[in-house]
């Protein structure tokens, strides 16, 4: 870590483009300094805790949590957040209604939360981010688990517009034909194509033939 | 000040340079642990011990026998001086925390073996300082990276281990202790006349295993006993828990409960065995079996000590959820007292979900309203599961299903349990994934064992008892039976898990 904690500092990650494993690594680093914040040795010109700083902090770590999908891990930093600021501050307080709202898997509460309530200017772009990423993970998701689905039952999983869905407005159908679904217009209804994602792995043959070599190897 | 010129004279050539050999700088590191312990017995530094500059002139990375050693005299001086345990230069934010925290994060990892245990008490006083400060977490990160930066292995278990484990309970930093948990343990510090490496005896030298250096002696751990033992696996599968992993979790707990006893059984592994059963109903759906290693007595034992939890799991196992309420209801006060409410709470939640998985094994396909029906062939398990909730088991994974809406709003969606899959390649990479953990867990093992083999092989024991038993098998016989078999069936169960 080569810079401290500080709301700058802070903002300059939350709208640069690091890797998601990135920022939770970098903010990892930088909870023992906001702990030792939050016990009142805040900036050299407070002297004292500095909540504007904290709340951005914990929010925005809550953010990275949610974004590498620690979804047990994200409750946990909720608990360790400094009480005097998780039960009065108003992101914060939104970060718990949010990580409720995901550990139930309420899509339509999700993006409601992540679009309407009121979240401070910094942390935007990282709200925005988890918004996309919740998106993309759901439609994945989504893609697996269904063979048929009306539109706009699968307009709420990704935070459409319902009204425009339940009109068949084609923009909407279109956000699901260009990823390969079929719109069927007699029945109605979407049929997804599963999305699978690649894994980062090399070739999985060669693992497989690999590991299979070295238990020859040793036990041979 | 002439000794501390000496100090920083001898500092100054303590980095070891390229062509000093392994024995030469064993040798001048024993010497100048000993001139420093010999120093401060004799109270030949106290003059300097109030001197807030003196560690200073001495560079923690270079030298980080001559640092700890004054570090220590400076906290030993501060706590003499104040009379209390922890004064506020001990705690976070305090001169002393910031030193000791930052020497923990930068020392050198070789000298330190010759301190070992200054270094062990540098740590514990960071925990406890922390611990009495209430910022575990502070010191749950500190501890975590020393620990790596003595033995990236993290091989050989040590009271630090037990450390970690409870401070990141207690901070709630679960993810803080996964870098060590995820290493497995393959040694308990020994004797170094039982050390592998026994002929070798600088404690300098590179190693295969850190089992040379983390030894009885050395004093980078405290004498352990097996409840440290148990405690670890213990702690360690209740951090698994709380992050929801519950194979990890289940392999831990069933560690602390399958270690070998001659005494009674430790109510440890009690605490295991109870988490066990749980977090197996949470997973599988089922009590599942405790490692063959497990005694059968103390599996009769086990078993006569947790009856509360074996009716709780055969109420869920039958599928029966009046009952498996009735059981909950009944035994309040028991899950209260062993703190397993939550995770008895958990276990009710998940019984929805194992009734849908069960239900696979009957029908192909049916619709929604059929299985929530309040007379339905399921015995109404499933009487409140909505059709968002069935979703979400089969995009979280745990519902190996599809759904499918039909054309008519007012007709019912129909619930497609799978018979085959996702394609192959979806396996196939998660499979390849687990292969290459495995493969290095397996690698790390074949090692140590190597390393095992080669102990025995050379001790007196083995030596002995090869004499006293004529029929004992070749090496070579050994080696190929054992070859022969072991590749074979991993390539069985690999095909079985992918079928």
């Amino acid at each position: 870590m080569e810079l401290p904690l500080s709301i700058q500092q802070l903002s300059k990650l939350a709208e640069s483009n690091v890797s998601p494993s990135q920022l939770f690594g970098i903010l990892s680093q930088y909870e023992a300094d906001a702990r030792l914040v939050s016990a009142g040795c805040g900036s050299p010109e407070t002297g004292s805790a500095d909540p504007e700083l904290l709340s951005f902090f914990y929010a925005s770590f809550f953010f990275a949590h949610l974004l590498t999908k620690q979804i047990p891990e994200a409750r946990a930093l909720t608990q360790r957040m400094p009480e005097a600021i998780r039960l009065q501050d108003p992101c914060l307080k939104n970060c718990l209604i949010l990580l409720r709202a995901v550990w139930q898997t309420q899509h339509a509460q999700v993006y409601q939360i992540l679009r309407n309530l009121q979240w401070p200017e910094n942390l935007q772009p990282l709200v925005r981010r988890y918004d996309s990423f919740f998106q993309d993970q759901t439609l994945i998701s989504v893609s697996t688990s269904y063979e048929a689905i009306r539109l706009p039952a699968a307009a709420v999983y990704l935070g459409l517009d319902l009204a425009a869905a339940e009109q068949e407005d084609p923009t909407i159908i279109e956000k699901f034909t260009q990823c390969g679904w079929k719109w069927d217009s007699e029945t109605k209804l979407l049929h997804p194509t599963p999305i699978i994602v690649p894994s980062t792995v090399q070739k999985a043959t060669n693992g497989i033939h690999d590991a299979m070599a070295m238990l020859g190897n040793r036990g041979g | 000040m002439s000794i501390v010129n000496d100090l920083i004279a001898a500092s100054e050539t303590l980095p070891r340079s390229g062509r000093i050999s392994d024995e030469r700088y064993d040798q001048k590191l024993k010497d100048h642990v000993t001139r420093l312990r010999q120093l401060l017995s004799n109270n030949e530094l106290n003059h300097v011990a109030h001197d807030e500059s003196l560690l200073d002139q001495f560079d923690p990375s270079k030298d980080s026998i001559t640092y700890l050693f004054l570090l220590q005299l400076q906290i030993h001086n501060l706590r003499e001086t104040t009379s209390e345990t922890f004064p506020a230069a001990l705690l976070p934010l305090g001169k002393l925390w910031s030193r000791s925290a930052h020497y923990l994060e930068i020392f050198n990892p070789v000298q330190v073996r010759y301190a070992g245990h200054e270094w062990r008490q540098l740590i514990e006083l960071v925990v406890q300082a922390a611990q009495a400060d209430s910022k575990p977490l502070l010191a749950a990160r500190l501890v975590k990276g020393a620990m790596l930066r003595l033995d990236p292995s993290c091989a050989v278990f040590t009271s630090t281990h037990l450390l970690l484990v409870q401070l990141c309970l207690a901070a709630k930093a679960y993810t803080c202790a996964l870098p060590v948990l995820e290493k497995p343990i393959y040694h308990i510090p020994i004797l170094p006349s039982r050390s592998p490496f026994r002929s070798l005896q600088s404690l300098c030298a590179e190693y295969e295993s850190s089992v040379a250096f983390v030894n009885d002696t050395t004093g980078l751990s405290s004498t352990l006993n097996s409840q440290d033992y148990l405690q670890y696996f213990l702690y360690g599968g209740m951090i698994y828990m709380a992050l929801k992993k519950w194979d990890e979790a289940l392999n831990y707990l069933g560690t602390a409960i399958s270690m070998p006893t001659k005494g009674p059984i430790s109510m440890v592994a009690v605490e295991a065995y109870k988490k066990f059963i749980l977090v197996g109903l949470l997973d599988k759906g089922k009590t599942c079996s405790l490692p063959n290693s497990t005694a059968t007595q103390v599996v009769k034992t086990l078993q006569s000590l947790v009856k509360p939890y074996l009716d709780l799991a055969k109420a869920f196992e039958q599928g029966d959820r009046i009952r498996l309420e009735a059981e909950i209801d009944a035994a309040q006060g028991i899950w209260s007292a062993d703190k397993n409410t939550g995770l008895v709470f958990q276990v009710l939640n998940a019984f929805c979900k194992h009734s849908l998985v069960k239900i696979k094994k009957v029908v192909a396909s049916l619709s929604v309203a059929e299985l929530t029906a309040p007379i339905s062939p399921f015995q109404g398990n499933l009487s409140g599961i909505t059709e968002s909730q069935i979703a979400s088991l089969i995009m979280a994974g745990d519902l190996d299903a599809t759904l499918a809406h039909s054309q008519l709003h007012s007709s019912s969606s129909i619930l497609r349990f799978k018979a085959e899959s996702l394609p192959l390649l979806f396996h196939e990479n998660e499979a390849h994934a687990d292969l290459q953990t495995q493969g290095k867990l397996m690698e790390g093992l074949f090692g140590s064992m190597e390393q095992a083999n080669h102990r025995l092989g050379l001790s007196d024991e083995f030596i002995d008892n090869t004499v006293n038993r004529q029929q004992w098998p070749s090496a070579g016989g050994m080696k190929s039976e054992m070859g022969g078999a072991t590749g074979l069936e991993m390539e069985e169960d690999i095909m079985g898990d992918l079928s």
